[in-house]
């Protein structure tokens, strides 16, 4: 079933293309990565899915429905949520309270809200960072609490802009577990990575941004030997570690 | 243990304020408690503007319109149209909650925030001032004075304590409000529009909506403030109501305090208010009262700016923190 349809998607920034009829799909529970070199307009497509930018042209679709142009905030109550390359906690409130904000787009009251975000600081190992401050968290707290906030309203699409950036390998074999057992809810994922061996692991399915145009989408496999992909991003063909 | 559902602190509040409403009984120097009504008066102007500062960090510096607007209408509604104050300063607040809901649309719809926020909003107060100023109707710039009487009908008393009554009740009504909201999921996304807006809306926080919400009830609650200032001072003018001067009580109070916190706006003001009428006591040679006090806030403001962003109420609870490191520390070894 597609759940996430972007049709002919393009944005211009004055005489620049930042992306250039974009047209892809993403199905239910299926893990698609974005890769590309910097400025090849993935963020950009972020903040085209998730209604911080309009498209100059094309549309965008969940679930059947058009969604180009709601806003920000309608677009996560439809269950498409996002996280941001450079971590945005709320500072000067609590761990748990950055959370709550996530879990009222389906708590009924305060309290219930406290409960979900709970459970979902619980998996994303920030329990006990619970009443702290969120400005006094690390970076990989950071990081795991972009995820949390996403996760708390309840997405069916959720949106990942780097979340391995900044991280050790050790960190990242942790954000890669999380992000498997997200995608066992059944929760469909779309991430940009640069860490190429977490996104390749992950992605069932990768799309390839060069100055904001498609040069190739495919299984990782098929991605890590394609000669342009090569030539624009990758530099050398990309080997699977063996296991 | 933050998120719980106790409403002792608000029973707590009603019973200080039954304690403080006592005061009238025991001061019967006239003097005392016209300084007590203007500590309050101020106080409450800092409540109303602590919700939209404090807890949105929207940086409205347009609250003394409202406030202005507040005092006028309802005092020219009963001069021109015989409409007892007690209603007029509905209308009063009705055209604020209008003018704020209209101002925040067109600031939302054009995307001004932050500083251009504050920019647009001051420009508009301006406007307003000086509308007011050349308006003849409304007595333009000679001011409108109003006379004592005995018409308790009318919101005029004879003695003072009534007012100070009125004006605590104002006082815990804001208090009370900016408590529910606070407690509410609605105090959480005003949180997270004022950390990060658009980290906010990503979480499914229609911002705009509740920037426009926060923004219509503080400037409902501040007006009826404008019409307790007519009805008490009896002396409205573009230069007091309309002016600055109550937009940096609202800002001396909110942020000596801790702005974004229930209590800070009620603990900084409270401590200027009566640090104000002291400096009136001083012996200052050829230095005016008003000089000398707007030097210090000026000095102060600053201070707390730099040295002290939360305010006395952050002060209090880092103090707290130490200790209770220091203690634990103590009784361990």
């Amino acid at each position: 079933m597609i759940l996430l349809e972007l049709d002919g998607v393009t944005k211009k920034f004055g005489g620049l293309t930042a992306v250039n009829k974009l047209t892809t799909t993403v199905q239910k529970g299926e893990i698609l990565g974005i890769i590309g070199p910097n400025g090849a307009g993935k963020t950009t497509v972020f903040n085209l899915i998730s209604g911080f930018l309009k498209p100059s042209e094309g549309s965008i679709r969940f679930k059947g429905e058009d969604i180009t142009r709601l806003e920000p905030n309608q677009i996560c109550r439809f269950g498409v949520s996002r996280t941001f390359q450079i971590a945005k906690p709320f500072g000067n409130i609590t761990t748990l309270e950055n959370v709550m904000i996530g879990a009222f787009n389906r708590a009924k009251d305060v309290g219930e809200g406290a409960r979900i975000a709970d459970r979902v600081l619980e998996r994303t190992l920030l329990s006990s960072k619970r009443n702290a401050l969120a400005k006094n968290l690390s970076v990989p707290e950071r990081k795991r609490l972009e995820l949390a906030k996403a996760l708390a309203t309840a997405p069916e699409i959720l949106m990942l802009d780097e979340p391995m950036g900044g991280l050790t390998p050790t960190e990242i074999d942790k954000m890669t577990e999380l992000l498997l057992d997200v995608h066992k809810e059944g929760i469909a994922i779309l991430i940009i990575e640069h860490v190429l061996q977490a996104v390749m692991n992950l992605s069932h399915r990768i799309v390839v941004l060069n100055y904001g145009v498609k040069i190739a989408e495919g299984e990782p496999t098929e991605i890590g030997k394609n000669s342009g992909v090569i030539e624009a991003y990758l530099g050398e063909e990309y080997v699977f570690p063996s296991r | 243990m933050r998120e719980s559902r106790s409403l002792r602190p608000f029973y707590c509040l009603i019973c200080a304020a039954l304690a403080v409403a006592t005061v009238p009984l025991f001061v019967s120097s006239d003097y005392f408690l016209t300084v007590f009504i203007s500590v309050l008066y101020g106080v409450y102007l800092c409540i109303c503007w602590n919700l939209v500062f404090g807890y949105t960090g929207l940086f409205s510096l347009c609250h003394q319109a409202f406030l202005g607007i507040g005092a006028y209408t309802s005092t020219v509604l009963y001069l021109n149209h015989k409409l007892s104050p007690w209603l007029g300063m509905f209308v009063g607040a009705f055209l604020s909650t209008a003018l704020a809901v209209g101002l925040t649309f067109v600031c939302y719809r054009y995307r001004v925030k932050g500083l251009f926020f504050g920019i647009v909003t001051l420009a508009f107060a301006f406007v307003i001032q000086n509308l007011v100023m050349s308006w003849d109707y409304v007595h333009a710039a000679v001011g409108i004075s109003l006379v004592q009487m005995d018409a308790p009908w009318d919101y005029y008393f004879m003695e003072r304590s009534p007012y100070y009554w009125i004006i605590l009740f104002l006082v815990v009504i804001a208090l009370a409000v900016t408590f529910f909201i606070e407690r509410s999921y609605i105090g959480y996304y005003l949180k997270a529009i004022r950390e990060d807006e658009d980290a906010a809306e990503a979480l499914g926080v229609p911002s705009s909506r509740y920037k426009i919400l926060v923004m219509a009830v503080s400037a409902f609650l501040i007006s009826l403030g404008g019409t307790f200032y007519a009805q008490f001072y009896m002396y409205i003018h573009p230069e007091n109501v309309l002016s600055f001067g109550p937009m940096v009580t609202m800002q001396v109070g909110t942020m000596a305090g801790g702005a974004g916190t229930l209590l800070g706006p009620v603990i900084g003001w409270t401590f200027f208010g009566f640090f104000d009428e002291a400096l009136s006591w001083l012996p200052i040679g050829s230095l005016s009262t008003a000089t000398i006090t707007r030097i210090t806030y000026g000095v102060i403001l600053m201070t707390i700016v730099i040295f002290l962003p939360t305010g006395m109420v952050g002060l209090a609870k880092r103090l707290s923190v130490i200790l209770r490191i220091r203690s634990r520390r103590y009784s361990g070894e």
